[in-house]
């Protein structure tokens, strides 16, 4: 893992935040242009990106290789679209919601500031971390392909509980008229935060405890470093922000059903962060990027030439490619380190000196 | 230094989608008038989807080959949404934003309609529904919404009245609960059914991914008295198990579905089992039993394509199109709100699938329905109805 810059935080944080004000100027012109295509395509890569880095920090960061995010998804895009149906809607579409929850409609705003969909967003990622805590208590202690199956069992469950609790998510029949909240701001101040929170946990102690015991987890214990504590902050942190992820969704598609969160959206998940790499913040960054890039510029070449189901093809064989002649991924574990760009003499070191923990 | 070269490639990949962004249309009165045809090639509902884009292509190489619309030739472009909802809702702004065209058709299943359907109504371009037969859409899209198809109220009430009129007053209710369509389509058929006066004997349901239904056969088969018939709504996956699962219990009473029983499949799969099984559908495709627009259709889909049209759906696909330049040559032009007049003013139109009238407040046909029986292992013409009454949306 490379080591953390050195210097005075003005020149530290300098990096970063050129990368910031280049990404705001870059979603004003965005939003100026209006063109909701690219504004589309943007959002979708924003929520994904908040996906393949959560389960960056399940999977990648403490090795536990869970199936079952995209259950954590499916739960906070139902329960933020529940919260802000507005009054009149609930009625029409959840006649049958218990009397409690049929009063509540997170549909608030400051000025036109829609606050509601943020509490609602918050509450609903808050609810699902709980879950995520109870199921992970018993499922951290799985290793290996254990927990992979035991995950995709919750994955499943999860499935299954939404269609039959029709009286809440209305089963099969699709969850519409949802109100189109979430924008490119709304997703990228989220995606942020999220890049944010998994590199200071990377950082941190808790963080080299999760990446001690993914490479040996008798070694870690056997010089005192804690495997449970770890492995459950990794995945009911990634479990919020799973959610949060499923709640921008939900409001931007504004309709969907169970069907949407199962294993196709799971694999296209892991396949953007095996290519991005296991363990790297940027990786998952980068992995993102060129997955979401490379499927619509495949789509475009799709429909001329009349070759359907060819991006489905190629982005496998880009995936098989990466398992045999680069298993960690792109960037591996390593980090691409806007902190040193301003830095002169580049801090401890310069980029190339990165060391490589594979 | 690799990293960079990684980053550069990561940009390129995208600029790289930019350049696929087509120009801005042409002017709106000269050139070809272009149209969008959204269908979802691959993915689960390819098989009924695909037929769809190969009827609407062949009807738009037809209209093209007789000198176009206006006198302008049709630039039909399609683009696969591969049944995932986001891509769905993508390609709904592309057809608005990049290819500029005037008027969507396409989809045979609400899922995707609510996905691109706000899109195109915030638009203001008419969208013309293949074969989605929810008749909740138009309320829930907007009035640019309308359908070459009839909705699932007015072919369960057409079942339900069949099986009152011709086996008797007790059914048998079974639905997929796993989908929306399969949900809908049991619900009006027990509204018009017990507004008939019929009554139901039992009504049970069924996971979408079954393939074992003895538990469902067995509660049947405790009834006191066999029902006079049995409604099982079903997804084109599951019929031919069903069916044949029923018949080997023992069960020969009358089966009656809906259009998710028109696929080969229920041939292959129940084989014998499914005599005296009637369904409803958009029409039937058949050489010798089918209408002369269905006969002409189908000897130029072999021509086009090698094979005959898997369902009735390619007609469907055909019968959109044609819709739309109809009301194109109606309107006199190429714009939306003049398109919407001529579609709700369509009377008689005479589709293959059945004739087609719409209407300022019905922008789902009052169309025929055909109710197929299967007898000697093939599709027969039952009868073309017409409901009496339509449960509400």
């Amino acid at each position: 893992m490379s080591p953390q810059a050195q210097g005075p935080i003005w020149e530290r944080a300098a990096g970063p935040l050129v990368a910031v004000l280049a990404l705001v100027i870059l979603l004003a012109l965005l939003q100026v242009t209006g063109l909701a295509f690219w504004q589309g395509l943007v959002i979708n890569l924003g929520i994904f990106l908040i996906l393949v880095l959560s389960l960056n920090l399940s999977n990648g960061f403490t090795g536990v290789f869970s199936l079952g995010h995209i259950g954590f998804m499916a739960l906070g895009a139902y329960a933020s679209a529940i919260l802000t149906l507005p009054l009149r809607e609930k009625q029409e579409y959840l006649p049958n919601l218990p009397a409690w929850m049929a009063g509540i409609h997170f549909d608030f705003r400051v000025g036109s500031f829609p606050l509601g969909f943020l509490v609602a967003t918050v509450i609903a990622a808050f609810l699902v971390s709980l879950v995520a805590l109870l199921v992970g208590l018993v499922l951290m202690r799985l290793s290996g392909h254990f927990v992979a199956v035991a995950t995709l069992g919750f994955l499943v469950i999860v499935r299954v509980l939404l269609f039959n609790a029709d009286n809440l998510t209305r089963g099969s029949r699709t969850f519409s008229n949802v109100t189109p909240y979430t924008n490119l701001w709304w997703v990228w101040a989220w995606a942020l935060l999220t890049i944010y929170i998994v590199w200071r946990i990377k950082r941190s102690p808790f963080g080299r405890a999760m990446f001690a015991q993914r490479e040996d987890r008798w070694a870690a214990q056997s010089i005192g470093i804690e495997v449970m504590s770890p492995r459950l902050l990794a995945f009911v942190v990634s479990a919020f922000f799973t959610a949060v992820a499923g709640s921008l969704y939900a409001h931007f598609i504004t309709s969907f059903s169970p069907t949407v969160f199962y294993f196709d959206l799971t694999f296209k998940v892991i396949t953007m962060l095996v290519v991005g790499g296991m363990g790297s913040v940027s990786g998952s960054v980068v992995g993102t990027v060129l997955v979401v890039g490379l499927t619509e510029v495949l789509r475009r070449i799709e429909d001329p030439s009349q070759l359907y189901g060819m991006s489905g093809i190629v982005l496998a064989i880009l995936f098989i490619l990466i398992i045999i002649f680069r298993r960690e991924g792109l960037l591996g574990q390593r980090e691409i380190a806007l902190d040193r760009w301003f830095m002169k003499g580049g801090g401890t070191g310069s980029e190339q000196q990165i060391t490589n923990a594979e | 230094m690799k990293q960079k070269l990684f980053a550069l490639f990561v940009i390129a990949t995208l600029f790289l989608s930019a350049c696929g962004a087509t120009a801005g249309g042409g002017g709106s009165t000269q050139g070809p008038i272009k149209i969008g045809g959204g269908f979802a090639l691959t993915g689960a509902e390819s098989s009924l989807d695909l037929p769809a884009a190969n009827g609407a292509k062949l009807a738009v190489k037809e209209i093209n080959a007789a000198g176009g619309v206006l006198g302008r030739q049709i630039d039909f472009i399609v683009h696969d949404t591969k049944y995932d909802m986001s891509v769905t809702a993508q390609v709904a702004k592309q057809f608005v934003e990049q290819d500029k065209v005037v008027a969507v058709v396409g989809f045979t299943d609400s899922d995707s309609v609510l996905a691109s359907g706000p899109t195109i109504q915030s638009a203001g371009l008419p969208f013309i529904i293949a074969g989605a037969t929810s008749p909740k859409l138009p309320a829930q899209i907007g009035d640019m919404l309308f359908f070459a198809c009839f909705g699932d109220n007015v072919q369960a009430a057409v079942g339900a009245e069949y099986g009152f009129k011709n086996y008797g007053k007790t059914a048998y209710l079974l639905w997929d609960k796993g989908v929306e369509y399969t949900t809908l389509l049991g619900g009006y058929f027990k509204s018009r059914f017990t507004e008939l006066g019929g009554t139901l004997a039992l009504e049970d349901t069924y996971e979408d991914n079954a393939t074992d239904f003895s538990a469902q056969i067995a509660k049947v088969k405790a009834l006191p008295q066999q029902p006079d018939f049995y409604f099982i709504s079903a997804m084109p996956y599951n019929v031919g198990p069903v069916v044949k699962q029923f018949r080997d219990a023992g069960l020969t009473g009358p089966i009656i579905g809906g259009d998710g029983y028109d696929t080969p499949d229920i041939l292959s799969v129940a084989g014998p089992a499914s005599e005296n099984v009637f369904f409803t559908t958009h029409a039937l495709m058949d050489t010798t039993g089918g209408t002369e627009g269905i006969k002409k259709f189908i000897a130029a889909y072999n021509k086009e394509y090698g094979h005959d049209p898997e369902n009735a759906f390619a007609a469907l696909g055909y019968d959109s199109v044609y819709l739309l330049a109809d009301a194109i040559k109606r309107a006199g032009s190429t714009d939306a709100q003049a398109i919407k007049k001529a579609l709700e003013a369509t009377s008689n139109f005479p589709g293959i699938t059945g004739a087609i009238t719409l209407g300022a407040d019905a922008h789902i046909p009052r169309k025929g329905v055909t109710m197929i029986a299967i007898k000697d292992g093939k599709f027969t013409l039952g009868a073309e109805l017409v409901p009496e009454k339509v449960p509400a949306p």
